[in-house]
């Protein structure tokens, strides 16, 4: 929304502060103003002016004029009565006219501000005549999109040798850009008024509304000739006002005018005077306003008893709207009908049946609130944005739209004559009151306000306020505040208007707090996986089907998002390793040939169902690869960093046989060449290298590895450190290297557990590390090389007890 | 070595097959000429018929070749600590170990606010209209939310576009404090989504952490000083911050919190940062949560992590973020 801030300080008392601080100010308590757009030089330099004499140039379109300005410019050359030569093209140029000129100096104010503004000099037209400055159109002045001839100006104001910004009450003016977000919840900030009530409010000055808004007398007698009733359902509409009036003569602007000028600077163009009315009255009181055509209003509802009916639009009722687009309706639009033949989709645009048009005689005005969760699903059904829609979807008071339409009569009386008004409300509905304590205000705020300050604060905006030697509260709500009801209302009312920069910080006391276990694990995880040189990635929680289906994921297994972006981002992951599979093509391109990649982050496969609150069940994964450019097999090295990383946790854990009973999750790994996790019994997760065919979907050369967990299974089965582990012996320790030989298929982790029993039977401290797993070419025997350190913690191991529990080992199979 | 051997044979025995196969393949695919010779109103089922075969032809050269693939691969020890004859693995130079920046922030916002007293719990990535919406005050319908830009799934769950989405749980979660005469004071950080184009400003996907304070007294004023109190500690030096009116449904009254730019960041005075939105819970919100809003009140807050960290570096493209892109993560080796 754009704010003009000559208009917005017009009523207030704003000498005392620069518009820099107000700027501030309204930023700090009101709104976000997004942009301040000076304008104040956007109009130097261009002055009213008489033409003359005017000498049209034959076989051009151009007009030799010359111009009166009271010898206000300078840096021109003058003629004998002092007035300056100008070159015109535009058709309507005549002698007697006043017009705006821009002087040769001047900025050529639709160029204001851009990359390129456009400085006007003396040009040599026909490369014979002088031309100094400009005579300018509807569209060099920023007023409008007119550029078929020059404007002109009404001789009831025009002063030769004025400004234009003198003569349109000040054009230096400030656009204050509004973030609309903000003010979602205030619709009677969307007007002029309701924003400089509360600026009023903010300056601590007090606001006081006119009599016609807070209390509209009608004050003509309905003609009996107009016949209209209003039928409405509450629920959509809350209140209809219309005033039917007759019009007398044209309605077409001759002249620039000063409404043209705040429409312009509103972000708006004049249309005719009419239409101008309307939006000017919009702007200026936020409440939008509609014009239909009386006449053909009556004829379309083909009744003797015309009636304006406002109901929910029946599904595919169709409705053919001014701009000539035909609309289906659904159920939750709003139509305006005549006898129930639709006229007008509510809030949104007029239909085409009783549009306005030269003949138009009679009007309809509407003035009406709707149901703003209708409009906004209209606004989105249909695509419609406009300055009307925007208000009506904050919901505007029912309390003014009586007010606004007999103000628009007012202003108007000139070219329309109001016949009659008609109101689905006949008597204005009890204000709202709330009541609170002056403690609730300062107990929420940790403020020390008095009653009297709040009671100021608050009538400032035209709030009603008693207050009682108990400092209890009484508000009177006034009704264009729709979003008052409680008293936390009230309470934000006075700290927002106060400022909430003016309530001192204090520090509670500190709470205590307790760790939270999985975000500590993965903190953990974290620290232990970076320092072993992997690198910590993040991925979309959303995949293409097509990753699904490279690694023989179900896609049935995943949620589907509806509304996604693109493909790409179509389903929500159900593990994170073809993510990362995804993203190893990149880097290698990018020329890393050995990396590993991890991620730790929530999935949400749909067999995992849903929750105690019926949303889908989370896991909490860590997804681990191992690429290496230039090995074919890496399932060791992914092995290595998935038992460091348990050890390191403190996680018993055994691995066991590759897993493929629930294939709908890790299909990719290859079987023979992959395993799968377990403490107590509890799968972890599984280990392996990617199969082949997957590997070749992404691109990928041989023998990658990955590993994911789940982190809860994780969690649940961090032992307490156990003393055990931790035993320091006294006594030296033994060490002795052995290799074992035995058949090719035996599992080498069935030799190590073996090694194991045997110490800790004798209650050994012991450490045990394979050094080599070696087969001779062709044999069918393998191996395996151990070094093993170990000590009794109770005495010294003597010879004969070494050799006996060597012998033991050496003796394993 | 008859292990080996067998394997031979049996790749020999496949390869075969997929040799027969092909050829097979070949013959039928003749065959799709002689479809002129058949009368016209027959074609479509001749046709039909090839095809038929001829997919199921496929399918077993498909199955024959994956055999033969899945033959090839040779099974290894999955206990042993290396590959016959292999290398020990080693793992890779620690100097190439990184930590994502997202993630390290993550854990440097955490640990301050347990420091003062925070519990911490992580927000979901996938929750209901009920805690996204209509648990926080948003009237049903209300335009309000169309500002969140939400995904949807077929089921009409959410991908979560704040973390505010984990206030109603935690209110429950943490009533008993109040019980214990104490304080509800959580922060929950996580991932949440907009149905967003990314560019160089804006991603679909980015993270937030929520700030929920519940007693008998706290107060705005309690609010401002924690906030403050926070961003002290995590630039290291006192600041100067200020607030403008916001609106949110689920607070009463709402706000937004700048911190003056700190000397960490450049800042010389004057310039301000948007850093959080916060307000009073709203008693509504209060209530759903079965937490009396006449005897207790709180606040809450919300903020984006991605700006925290994008402001520590000097970054000027979140689309690094989740591009898994070690060029740009190595630059935060440990």
């Amino acid at each position: 929304m754009l704010i003009s801030l000559n208009w917005l300080k017009s009523g207030l008392e704003t000498d005392h502060i620069s518009d820099e601080e107000l700027v501030k100010l309204i930023g700090a308590r009101l709104v976000e103003v997004e942009d301040v757009i000076d304008q104040t030089h956007k109009y130097d330099k261009i002055y009213v002016v008489e033409v003359k004499y005017c000498e049209k140039i034959p076989d051009t379109h151009l007009t030799l004029c010359k111009i009166n300005d009271n010898v206000a410019a300078d840096n021109v050359e003058r003629d004998e009565n002092g007035y300056i030569q100008v070159m015109c093209g535009a058709p309507n140029v005549h002698e007697g006219m006043f017009a705006a000129w821009i002087a040769p100096g001047a900025i050529v104010p639709q160029t204001f501000g851009t990359d390129e503004p456009f400085k006007i000099g003396m040009r040599k037209m026909l490369k014979k005549y002088d031309s100094y400055g400009m005579l300018a159109g509807l569209d060099e002045l920023d007023f409008g999109d007119d550029h078929s001839g020059i404007v002109e100006l009404d001789p009831e104001i025009a002063k030769p040798g004025r400004t234009l910004s003198e003569t349109f009450n000040n054009l230096n003016d400030k656009i204050l850009d509004i973030e609309n977000k903000s003010l979602t919840h205030r619709p009677d900030t969307f007007g002029i008024l309701g924003f400089r009530r509360e600026v009023a409010g903010i300056l601590g000055q007090k606001h006081e509304s006119e009599d016609w808004y807070l209390e509209p007398t009608q004050k003509f007698e309905n003609s009996s000739d107009i016949k209209l009733d209003i039928e409405i359902d509450k629920e959509l509409c809350p209140r209809y006002t219309a005033i039917v009036f007759d019009s007398k003569g044209d309605t077409e602007k001759k002249y620039l005018d000063y409404d043209t000028t705040i429409l312009a600077r509103s972000g708006m163009r004049s249309v005719n005077k009419i239409v101008d009315a309307t939006n000017l009255t919009m702007l200026a009181f936020g409440q939008p306003l509609h014009a239909f055509d009386y006449d053909k209003f009556v004829k379309v509802g083909g009744s003797e008893k015309p009636k304006i009916i406002v109901r929910a639009a029946k599904k595919g009722e169709k409705l053919e709207l001014l701009d000539g687009s035909t609309v289906e309706l659904n159920s939750d639009d709003i139509v305006i009908t005549s006898n129930d033949v639709p006229v007008a989709l509510a809030g949104a645009m007029g239909g085409a049946n009783t549009a306005i048009d030269e003949k138009t005689k009679r009007i309809i005005l509407e003035s009406a609130t709707f149901s703003l969760y209708n409009l906004r699903k209209t606004q989105m059904a249909h695509g419609i944005f406009s300055e009307a829609i925007t208000r009506f979807t904050k919901g505007q008071p029912a309390g003014q739209t009586k007010a606004v339409a007999l103000r628009f009569a007012d202003i108007t009386s000139e070219y329309l004559e109001p016949l009659a008004l008609f109101d689905s409300q006949e008597e204005e509905p009890e204000p709202i009151k709330v009541e609170l304590n002056l403690s609730q205000i300062n107990n929420l705020l940790g403020t020390e306000f008095l009653s009297s300050d709040v009671k100021t604060i608050l009538e400032n905006v035209e709030f009603e306020v008693e207050v009682d030697e108990n400092d209890n509260i009484s508000v009177v709500v006034p009704f264009w505040r729709t979003d008052i009801h409680i008293p936390e209302d009230i309470i934000e009312e006075v700290g927002r208007l106060s400022g909430y920069d003016n309530i001192k910080p204090v520090l509670p006391l500190h709470a205590t707090s307790d760790p939270n276990p999985m975000l500590q694990l993965k903190t953990h995880i974290r620290d232990h996986l970076a320092a072993c040189g992997a690198n910590e990635v993040l991925t979309y929680s959303f995949v293409h089907g097509d990753l699904m289906k490279k690694v023989g994921q179900n896609l049935d297994n995943s949620y589907k998002i509806i509304n996604s972006i693109s493909p790409e981002l179509q389903f929500i992951r159900q593990s994170i390793v073809p993510s990362l599979l995804d993203k190893a093509y990149g880097n290698l391109r990018a020329g890393h040939d050995k990396f590993a990649l991890f991620e730790m982050n929530q999935v949400y496969p749909r067999a995992n169902g849903v929750d105690e609150d019926g949303v889908p069940q989370n896991s909490y994964n860590l997804g681990f690869i191992f690429v290496d450019k230039d090995s074919k097999s890496n399932y060791y090295l992914a092995k290595k960093y998935l038992e460091n990383l348990l050890s390191n946790l403190g996680v018993k854990y055994q691995i066991k046989e590759f897993d493929s009973a629930d294939k709908s999750l890790n299909d990719y790994y290859e079987p023979k060449r992959s395993a799968s996790i377990y403490s107590d019994g509890q799968k972890l997760g599984d280990l392996g290298e990617i199969k082949q065919k997957v590997l070749r979907e992404f691109k990928l050369g041989q023998g990658i590895a990955a590993f994911e967990l789940d982190l809860k299974a994780i969690l649940s089965n961090i032992s307490a450190t156990t003393s055990k582990d931790f035993r320091v012996s006294q006594y030296p320790f033994v060490s002795r290297d052995v290799t074992l030989s035995v058949p090719l298929a035996t599992e080498y982790g069935s030799l190590e557990r073996q090694i194991r029993a045997i110490f800790e039977s004798e209650n050994y401290i012991y450490k045990l590390a394979c050094t080599s797993i070696y087969r001779a070419d062709g044999a069918d025997t393998k191996n395996i090389s151990f070094h093993l350190d170990f000590a009794n913690p109770s005495k010294t191991l003597e010879k004969a007890e070494i050799n006996a529990i060597m012998t033991k080992v050496e003796s394993i199979k | 070595m008859p292990a080996i051997s067998v394997i031979y044979g049996k790749i020999i025995y496949v390869m075969s097959t997929v040799a027969e196969l092909k050829a097979e393949l070949k013959l039928l695919n003749a065959e799709y000429a002689k479809i002129k010779d058949v009368p016209a109103e027959k074609r479509a089922d001749f046709g039909k018929q090839l095809n038929h075969k001829k997919q199921a032809i496929m399918q077993k050269i498909a199955d024959a070749e994956a055999a033969a693939e899945n033959d090839s691969v040779e099974a290894l020890d999955i206990t042993a600590p290396c590959d016959i004859n292999g290398k020990q693995p080693e793992f890779l130079t620690a100097d190439f170990g990184s930590k994502h920046p997202l993630m390290s922030e993550f854990d440097r916002v955490i640990a301050i606010y347990q420091s003062m007293g925070f519990d911490i719990m992580e927000s979901r990535q996938l929750d209901d209209e009920f805690h996204m919406f209509d648990s926080l005050n948003f009237a049903k319908g209300h335009p309000a939310r169309d500002g969140y830009d939400t995904f949807r799934t077929e089921e009409g769950f959410i991908p979560p576009a704040h973390t505010s989405t984990m206030q109603h749980r935690v209110l429950k979660a943490y009533k008993y404090k109040l019980d214990e005469g104490k304080a509800i004071a959580v922060a929950v950080p996580g991932r949440v989504y907009r149905n967003e184009d990314v560019d160089t400003t804006h991603e679909h996907t980015f993270y937030q952490c929520e700030g929920v304070y519940v007693s008998e007294t706290c107060t705005l004023g309690n609010m401002l000083g924690i906030l403050r109190e926070f961003f002290e500690k995590y630039y290291g030096q006192k600041l100067n911050i200020k607030t403008q009116p916001g609106y949110f449904p689920f607070t009463e009254p709402s706000l937004e919190f700048l911190i003056e730019k700190p000397k960490a960041l450049g800042g010389k005075g004057g310039d301000w940062l948007e850093m959080l939105g916060c307000g009073m819970i709203h008693p509504n919100v209060l209530k759903m949560a079965g937490i009396d809003p006449v005897k207790y009140q709180g606040f809450a807050w919300g903020g984006g992590i991605d700006r925290l960290v994008m402001l520590r570096y000097g970054l000027t493209d979140v689309r690094y973020f989740e591009s898994a892109k070690l060029d740009f993560l190595k630059e935060f080796t440990c």
